[in-house]
C-alpha cells in the first residue's frame, strides 16, 4: 500500500502558477487599482492592496489548495522576530516549494 | 422530529432584555417567553465568543475543541506568532457535521470559526470573514452568487468590517455614535434577510444564525442600556443615543418575530447567548502588574497606556515592547484573561525550567491573590483557575496556564501602566458567565423558569430536537426539563456513537503520515473486523 501522505502532484515549476491562480481567485472582485497580470514580481501589499487580514486568508487558501497544514508560515511572514512589511509572489512561491 | 431554529444572540443578558421587554421595546420576545421557557446559560470558564460559540456548536469544552481566543498564538523566542482562528482549529466535530452525516440538513450563519467551510448537507455562511474574502468562503460555492442578488444585499454589512470592529475598542466620538449603532442595525438586517431567504427557499432541518450586534452595543454603550447607569437628567444627545439603542433592539425583536413566523407553528425555536454581560468600572493592567512583580520586562521606552485601546493590528507592535529574554509570565491578549508561563526549551533558553513549573505557578497564584485595591484593601482578582481546572482535555496545553476572574468580571489590559489598577472614565460593558437560553414551540413547556444550564447542553438539545441520537462523548446533556413529558414518549432520548474527528482538523494531517508499519497494523485491524 502506498504511503497515504497526500501527494499534491506539484512540482517546482507549477507552484508559482498555482499560487498566482489562488491570488487571482481571491482578488478577482477587489478594487485594487492593479492592472495587468500577477507575476512573481507582484507585491501583495504594494500592488494588490492586501491588508494583514487578507494575508491570513491567503495562507488559509494556500493550505486548503495544497492540502498542507503544517507549513511554518511564520518563517515566511516574520524575519528576525518582526513581521515583514510586504510579500512578493515569487518569495511566497519559493517558500512553498521548499515546504511542499 | 421538529424543524429547529436556533437564534444566537451574542452577549444577550437578562439585565438588558428584561427592562426592554417591560418597557414594550421587545413585545415579541416577551410573548415568546410567556409561551415558552427561559433560563440562564452558563458560558465557558472564560466567557468569550470563540470558545463559547465553539462549545455551543460541539457540546465540548475548550480543552477538547481547542479554541480559546480570537487568535491562535505560538510562542517564539523573541515574539508571539499569531493568526486568526479558523475551522481547522476546531478539534471536535460540530453539530453541523453530525447532522449532515446523519442525513439532516443544516443552515449555519455568522458563526465564528466556520471558515473555510466544510461540506455539509445545507448552507454555511461564516462569520468573522472580511467582505473581500467572503465569496470564496461560503458553502455551497454557488451560494454567494445567490445571496448577492437579494434586494438590499451589501457584502460590507454582512461581513466582518475590521474598521467598524475596532470602534468598541478605540471608543467613539459622540458624533459617530449614532451612525455606528445604525451600522449594527443594518448588519442585523442583512443576516435576517439571508436567514429568511434560505428558510423560505431551501429550508433545512436545523437553521442557526448569530446576531452579534447585541454584544457590540453592550460593550460600547452599556450606560444607555442598563437603567442603573442612565443619568437621571440626560442631555438631548444621551436621550437620542438611548433611543437609537432601543431602536436596535426593537428592530431585532421584529427580526426574531418574523423568523419564528417563517419557522412555523410545528417548529421548535431556541435562543441562546454565548455569554452574558454586565458593567465594568476599572482596568486591571495585568502585564504591568507582572512587570512590577518581576515576571515580565518591558523594553526600554515602552510607553504607558492612555486609553486601554489595543486593537488586533497593534498586537504585533505590542509584542515587540516585551523583552522576551527576561519574561517568565505574560498575558497574551485581553480577551483571554489568561497568563501564560514561559517554560524553557533547553539550557540557556528563556523561561523557567519545566521542573519548577508547579511551584512557580503556585507562587504566582499566591501573589495575585495578595494583590489589593490600594484604596479599599479589597482583592482585585476574585478567582484564579489553573488550566487543569478550567480546560481539562487533550488540548489543555494550548490554554493559558492561569485564567483570571476579576472582581468586576472585566477583561484585563495587556498594556503598560504606572499603576496596575485604574478606574475607567465611564462604565463599559463586559462579559459575564450568565447568558440566556430560551425555547418555545412544538413540545416545549409554557412559562417555565428553568434552572441554569451549561452552554455544553445546547448541542445535545439541538441534536435531540432534530431527532438524532446524542453522541456519547458530548459533555453536556439534553435540557429535558424544557420539554413536555409526552415528547419523550414519542421520541425517547437516544445516546449514539461517539463523534468523529473533524476532517478539517490539524490532527488529520498527523493521521495522514502513518509509517508503513502503522499502515500494516491498520490493515490487519480492518481485516479482523471483517471490513476487508
Amino acid at each position: 500500500m502506498e504511503n497515504i501522505r497526500q501527494n499534491t502532484g506539484v512540482n517546482s515549476g507549477t507552484v508559482q502558477n498555482q499560487l498566482i491562480k489562488i491570488i487571482e481567485d481571491i482578488t478577482s472582485d477587489w478594487d485594487t487599482g492593479f492592472s495587468g497580470q500577477i507575476t512573481g514580481e507582484t507585491r501583495l501589499m504594494g500592488d494588490l492592496a492586501f491588508e494583514s487580514v487578507d494575508v491570513v486568508h491567503l495562507i488559509v487558501a494556500i493550505q486548503e489548495r495544497f492540502g498542507k497544514h503544517d507549513i511554518p508560515f511564520e518563517d515566511l511572514v516574520m524575519e528576525n522576530g518582526r513581521y515583514v512589511n510586504d510579500l512578493q509572489v515569487s518569495r511566497i512561491a519559493d517558500f512553498l516549494k521548499a515546504h511542499i | 422530529m421538529a424543524r429547529t431554529l436556533l437564534i444566537a444572540l451574542d452577549g444577550a443578558t437578562f439585565n438588558v432584555l428584561n427592562p426592554l421587554m417591560e418597557d414594550g421595546v421587545m413585545p415579541f420576545l416577551k410573548s415568546f417567553l410567556e409561551n415558552g421557557t427561559r433560563g440562564e446559560l452558563l458560558s465557558t470558564p472564560n466567557p468569550l465568543t470563540p470558545p463559547a460559540f465553539t462549545s455551543m456548536m460541539t457540546g465540548r469544552g475548550p480543552g477538547h475543541h481547542g479554541v480559546y481566543d480570537f487568535i491562535r498564538g505560538e510562542e517564539k523566542e523573541k515574539t508571539i506568532f499569531f493568526t486568526l482562528i479558523n475551522a481547522r482549529d476546531v478539534r471536535c466535530e460540530t453539530i453541523w457535521s453530525i447532522a449532515s452525516r446523519n442525513n439532516k440538513s443544516i443552515t449555519c450563519l455568522n458563526f465564528i470559526a466556520m471558515y473555510p467551510p466544510r461540506p455539509v448537507k445545507g448552507h454555511i455562511v461564516p462569520g468573522f470573514v472580511t467582505s473581500r474574502n467572503l465569496k470564496l468562503n461560503v458553502y455551497p460555492p454557488g451560494l454567494y452568487d445567490q445571496l448577492k442578488v437579494l434586494s438590499g444585499f451589501n457584502v460590507k454589512d454582512v461581513s466582518w468590517d475590521v474598521d467598524q470592529g475596532r470602534k468598541p475598542l478605540l471608543g467613539l466620538a459622540k458624533e459617530d455614535c449614532e451612525e455606528w449603532i445604525q451600522y449594527n442595525i443594518r448588519k442585523e438586517r442583512q443576516w435576517f434577510e439571508i436567514t429568511s431567504h434560505l428558510m423560505l427557499t431551501d429550508p433545512t432541518d436545523l437553521t442557526a444564525v448569530v446576531f452579534d450586534g447585541v454584544d457590540k452595543l453592550q460593550h460600547l454603550v452599556w450606560r444607555f442600556l442598563d437603567p442603573a447607569y442612565f443619568p437621571p437628567n440626560p442631555s438631548d444627545w444621551e436621550i437620542r443615543v438611548r433611543e437609537i439603542c432601543r431602536d436596535y433592539f426593537r428592530r431585532l425583536d421584529g427580526f426574531l418575530s418574523e423568523l419564528v413566523r417563517i419557522a412555523g407553528p410545528d417548529s421548535r425555536v431556541f435562543m441562546a447567548s454565548d455569554h452574558g454581560f454586565g458593567p465594568t468600572h476599572e482596568i486591571f493592567y495585568a502585564n504591568a502588574w507582572l512587570n512590577q512583580n518581576g515576571y515580565l520586562t518591558w523594553k526600554e521606552g515602552t510607553p504607558e497606556d492612555q486609553s486601554d485601546s489595543l486593537t488586533a493590528e497593534r498586537l504585533r507592535e505590542h509584542y515587540e515592547t516585551i523583552d522576551w529574554d527576561r519574561t517568565t509570565a505574560y498575558v497574551r491578549t485581553s480577551s483571554s484573561n489568561g497568563i501564560y508561563i514561559r517554560t524553557s526549551t533547553g539550557p540557556g533558553k528563556p523561561g523557567i525550567p519545566l521542573s519548577e513549573y508547579e511551584s512557580f505557578r503556585a507562587r504566582l497564584v499566591a501573589r495575585l491573590n495578595e494583590f489589593r485595591d490600594p484604596a479599599t484593601g479589597d482583592r482585585v482578582v476574585k478567582k484564579i483557575l489553573t488550566r487543569e481546572e478550567a480546560f481539562p482535555g487533550p488540548y489543555m496545553s494550548q490554554a493559558p496556564d492561569l485564567t483570571l476572574v476579576l472582581r468586576d468580571n472585566g477583561f484585563v489590559s495587556i498594556l503598560n501602566a504606572r499603576s496596575p489598577l485604574k478606574p475607567r472614565p465611564e462604565v463599559n460593558g463586559t462579559h459575564r458567565h450568565e447568558g440566556i437560553f430560551f425555547a418555545s414551540g412544538k413540545g416545549i413547556k409554557k412559562g417555565l423558569l428553568a434552572a441554569p444550564r451549561s452552554i455544553l447542553d445546547v448541542a445535545p438539545t439541538l441534536l435531540y430536537s432534530i431527532g438524532l441520537p446524542v453522541p456519547e462523548d458530548l459533555e453536556g446533556s439534553v435540557a429535558t426539563e424544557i420539554f413536555k413529558p409526552e415528547v419523550f414518549q414519542e421520541m425517547p432520548i437516544r445516546i449514539g456513537s461517539p463523534t468523529l474527528a473533524p476532517d478539517n482538523s490539524r490532527d488529520q494531517e498527523k493521521q495522514a503520515t502513518m509509517t508503513a508499519a502503522e499502515q500494516a497494523q491498520v490493515m490487519d485491524r480492518l481485516k479482523t473486523l471483517g471490513y476487508m
